[in-house]
């Protein structure tokens, strides 16, 4: 004598309801299966610190041009640091911001912006996934189809880091 | 109120060049990194040929001497005479890092990766040199 069987009773009305509501839902994006790899650009030779410079200072140019106060690094193909500038009056904080957004472009393989996007989206799950940063101002810079490194500018907004960072990145990316 | 000076990026790279003209009559390859006197990146360059080791080291080496306010060759003789208790200190105790001193006024640091340590150091010291400082 208990409640026990009319509790089953409702757990299981609530199951099948829910079976009935997921079966009625949209298919799952997720479960699509590409033919190709995305984002599928062979790692090359680490960039040259003349090239890496080369791409900081059109950043920090253009930076400099619109008043801005912006950290800028430029890692190699392994996601290692090759060079960095901070210009005058740029916050603390996206010294690691700017390294972490070049490192995750170059480990990637694609803009940070793609991350930033998915999130926004609606897809949290990129938040766990290892070495994410979810804001644009990261660019992969590839030379004769191969990623060579990466640049990221952090400072302003998203949308200021990445002015920058396509300016450096466009010395190399042609 | 209290004022000090501050490095600006031109002073970077004032230092920078110096330093890297220093490795490269050397042959020498090396990272160099240029930090304020709070430990934090102003600027840093890895040389073709300097490992991702190197970039860890040099930045390391200078935040210890910028936060210290003393060369990190001060740290490594300490240790070396006997003190190792100073290992326990949150400071790379190896030589290659260099206090930039305004004065009596901290103002950043230089750290050297890549080749000997008192090499190192010789090549930071060559930075420091070109802002032109009384010492």
């Amino acid at each position: 004598m208990s409640l026990k069987p009319a509790v089953q009773a409702v757990g299981a009305a609530i199951l099948a309801a829910f079976a009935l509501g997921a079966a009625a839902q949209q298919p799952n994006p997720m479960d699509v299966v590409p033919d190709k790899m995305p984002f599928d650009i062979p790692y090359g030779a680490p960039i040259s610190l003349e090239h890496a410079q080369t791409a900081i200072a059109a950043a920090l140019a253009e930076s400099k041009k619109r008043g801005w106060k912006l950290n800028v690094a430029v890692v190699d193909s392994g996601g290692n640091l090759v060079a960095f500038a901070r210009q005058d009056g740029a916050q603390l904080a996206s010294i690691a911001i700017s390294e972490h957004k070049a490192r995750a472009a170059a480990k990637f393989r694609r803009e940070t912006k793609a991350f930033e996007a998915g999130i926004q989206g609606g897809n949290n799950y990129l938040i766990t996934l290892d070495d994410v940063v979810g804001s644009r101002g990261g660019i992969p810079l590839v030379q004769d189809g191969k990623l060579i490194g990466a640049i990221g500018c952090s400072g302003g907004t998203g949308s200021q880091d990445e002015v920058g960072c396509k300016a450096g990145a466009a010395t190399i990316n042609k | 109120m209290n004022s000090k000076p501050c490095l600006t990026l031109e002073d970077c790279k004032k230092i920078g060049a110096a330093s890297e003209a220093e490795a490269r009559k050397n042959k020498w390859n090396v990272t160099i990194a240029i930090l304020d006197d709070g430990g934090h990146i102003l600027w840093l360059e890895r040389m073709d040929g300097a490992t991702p080791f190197n970039a860890e080291v040099a930045i390391e080496k200078g935040r210890s001497a910028a936060v210290s306010r003393r060369t990190t060759k001060n740290w490594e003789d300490r240790v070396g005479a006997g003190r190792n208790a100073l290992l326990n200190m949150p400071v790379l105790p190896i030589q290659g890092g260099v206090p930039i001193m305004v004065g009596a006024e901290c103002v950043g640091a230089v750290g050297v990766s890549g080749v000997q340590s008192h090499e190192d150091e010789q090549i930071a010291n060559a930075g420091i040199a070109a802002l032109g400082l009384k010492v």
